[in-house]
């Protein structure tokens, strides 16, 4: 009996082995027995409409492609004899749907949802759930894999249970787009007092301003966008700079806004399925303010902490005989004294030896200090040993951040409902004020030739509960050889130090 | 005389062969099944996507691999982890820490999902905050990119809490994935 147990489940392992080789090798094996056929005379799609407005055409001049983290989840069309094609597995992995190859028909199953597509080799028919496609080009072979001519992707069914795809033939793509659909090009103009920006969107009802500040004015769409950013900005206008920014789901968008804006509108009309964000020179009754960002000129700075990471039993990063409890100490003595020097500002370290420090500890020192500043010094480490340069982690510019101001009190109107906030984010207030730290840092390490630079905006645990301005700073990577070697050296940290307040002096000076 | 002697041994030894046949033949039908199905519609493959660390230590890499379906969603999670576990085969580096596995999983019906891994998620990590931005962010990614459903994540280990991986990151709440791109 134990014996029949175990050859059935012998059977069966090799039957689920078998099938995943006979998945991937089929579409060879058919692709070895036919010949593509090289006819492909447009056909009409039954029973929808006509799908042959995507095919690629020649010689059309490719628009500037957009860049932006890494962007939806896209599969590449290919073109085989001037027909644009999609891999089978490239399609399945987009709709998320399974596979199942019945060789004896030579068919192809995919199941996602509560739907099916059925595909035969060589064959323009494609059955979808219980209607018949007539596809303008049969489905074809092309090194082992079964090639779907990427006019289907209009034709799937659209409904909650399946991701809906687009065939963005410009790009020669097709890409997964959420359930509220995509966002189009803008188009940007100004007359007289106001600057407008319009997006067309599927849903404009969903867009949320993210951070409100005229230097880091966010915008995010649930949709993705399938649009291209205009070339030039009017130079009459009250946008600066506008590029896209990622976002896990659907698009986001950061605007640099001239000084001379006033407030904004966000104009959200279904009906058109557009999104109008206007800039107003003056304020008017229902126009926004924007977050304030603390007034222009020198920033007041009377204390600085410093907070060397680690410490006592937690070393931190080893790497040679480089540790990185010690070498955050040592930068932050001698940061104290190029800081003292600089600024003639009052510095508090969080530890002047090795000891164990706890998160809360660090905080509640830099509160009682009333610290206007607050860094907390790490060096990096990584598995592997290409991975180099510095990091800054500030307090992400959130909504809730971008309605109060640097250095304390919020710029809410009376009419605005109270903000309440968990007393460990307190330091998402000074989120705008933290960036532009971690940019001045960064910059003046780039300059120094102490790159590459990174800034994530994520609430790292040294700054919960810190109720200042504040940035994470991984100084170096030690695991890098090359980092390693340079703050190894006395010198080097010396030149750290000097580097980092360089950057805190142009954050103060805020020119 | 001989003549129906040889007939019937003839006789017997065709019957003899067919019953042989017959037994051998019903014999195989149930001790080894045929390894495919004329319809394998049982069985079906998928392709997951799993993010890696970059081999600078920017950012992530995403790798396509196709897996068995699996039918619940803890065997879901913890092929997922597996994979992520065995490493890329491009490009990349393994960005959990060596060891890691799911033990529980469990969904609510607003998204959370706790995700409770093994011990070698803690003690095996090594690194400053890039390589524990990059372990939290290769498991959300990976979590939220094949199981829609998962809206946020909090991960427990062992069964226990885990404030934080190395001290630079909170884990103590629950991360939204659309805070990690």
């Amino acid at each position: 009996m134990r014996r029949h147990r175990i050859t059935e489940r012998l059977a069966s392992a090799a039957r689920v082995t078998a099938l995943v080789a006979i998945v991937a090798s089929a579409s060879l094996a058919d692709a070895q027995r036919r010949t593509v056929p090289g006819g492909h005379a447009p056909r009409r799609i039954l029973p929808r409409g006509d799908a042959r407005r995507h095919a690629v055409p020649r010689g059309e001049a490719q628009p500037r492609t957009v860049p932006r983290g890494e962007g939806p989840d896209a599969a590449p069309v290919r073109p085989i004899d001037g027909v644009p094609y999609v891999a089978v597995n490239d399609l399945a992995r987009l709709l998320d749907a399974t596979k199942f190859w019945r060789p004896d028909a030579r068919k192809l199953v995919l199941r996602g949802g509560h739907h099916s597509i059925t595909f035969t080799v060589d064959n323009p028919f494609v059955v979808v759930d219980d209607a018949t496609l007539w596809l303008p080009d049969p489905v074809r072979t092309q090194h082992g894999e079964l090639q779907i001519p990427a006019a289907l992707v209009d034709s799937l069914p659209s409904d909650s249970t399946l991701a809906r795809l687009f065939y963005d033939a410009r790009r020669s793509r097709v890409i997964v787009l959420p359930a509220s659909g995509g966002v189009g090009s803008p188009a940007l103009t100004s007359q007289g007092a106001v600057t407008r920006l319009t997006f067309p969107a599927d849903r404009p009802d969903q867009v949320v301003v993210m951070a409100r500040s005229r230097e880091h004015f966010r915008i995010r769409f649930e949709g993705h966008f399938t649009g291209v950013l205009p070339e030039s900005l009017p130079a009459d206008g009250l946008l600066r700079s506008l590029r896209p920014i990622p976002a896990l789901d659907g698009s986001a968008f950061e605007c640099e806004i001239a000084r001379e804006a006033a407030g904004f509108r966000l104009v959200q009309s279904v009906e058109r399925r557009r999104l109008v964000l206007e800039l107003l020179r003056e304020a008017t009754p229902d126009a926004e303010p924007f977050a304030p960002e603390g007034p222009t000129g020198p920033r007041p700075i009377r204390v600085v902490v410093l907070d060397p990471g680690h410490g006592g039993s937690d070393p931190g990063v080893i790497a040679g005989k480089a540790v990185e409890k010690d070498l955050t100490l040592e930068l932050a003595k001698l940061l104290r004294t190029e800081i003292e020097h600089r600024l003639h500002a009052r510095v508090v370290l969080t530890r002047g030896d090795d000891r164990d420090l706890s998160a809360e500890q660090r905080a509640e020192m830099a509160n009682r200090a009333r610290a206007d500043l607050v860094l907390s010094l790490h060096f990096d480490g990584f598995v592997a040993s290409r991975a180099r340069g510095a990091t800054a982690y500030c307090p992400p510019a959130t909504f809730a951040a971008a309605g109060t101001q640097e250095g304390g009190e919020g710029a809410r109107g009376p009419g605005q409902p109270l903000l309440m906030l968990p007393w460990r984010e307190v330091s998402v207030r000074h989120a705008v004020g933290s960036r532009a730290l971690a940019e001045a840092v960064l910059s003046a390490l780039e300059l120094r030739g102490q790159g590459p630079t990174r800034l994530r905006e994520r609430l790292p645990c040294p700054l919960l509960g810190v109720n200042a301005a504040g940035i994470l700073l991984e100084c170096a990577t030690l695991t890098a050889p090359a980092d390693r070697e340079r703050v190894q050296q006395p010198a080097g940290l010396r030149d750290l130090a000097a580097t980092i307040a360089e950057g805190i002096q142009a954050w103060q000076r805020n020119e | 005389m001989r003549r129906p002697l040889v007939l019937i041994a003839v006789a017997v030894l065709v019957i003899g062969s067919l019953a042989w046949f017959v037994r051998h033949w019903v014999r195989r039908t149930h001790v080894s099944p045929p390894l495919v199905a004329a319809d394998s519609s049982a069985v079906g493959v998928r392709a997951a996507r799993l993010y890696f660390a970059s081999p600078s230590g920017d950012s992530l890499v995403v790798e396509s691999r196709e897996m068995i379906e699996a039918a619940s969603l803890h065997d879901r999670v913890a092929r997922l982890l597996a994979e992520l576990d065995r490493g890329p085969r491009g490009a990349g580096t393994a960005a959990l820490p060596a060891g890691t596995a799911a033990l529980h999983v469990f969904l609510d019906d607003r998204g959370l999902l706790t995700l409770d891994v093994s011990r070698a998620f803690q003690r095996g990590f090594r690194g400053g905050s890039n390589a524990e931005y990059l372990a939290v962010a290769s498991l959300v990614r990976t979590l939220a990119a094949n199981l829609p459903e998962v809206k946020r994540v909090l991960i427990v280990c062992g069964g226990q809490p885990l404030p934080t991986l190395g001290g630079h990151l909170p884990l103590d709440q629950p991360l939204d994935v659309n805070e990690w791109p």
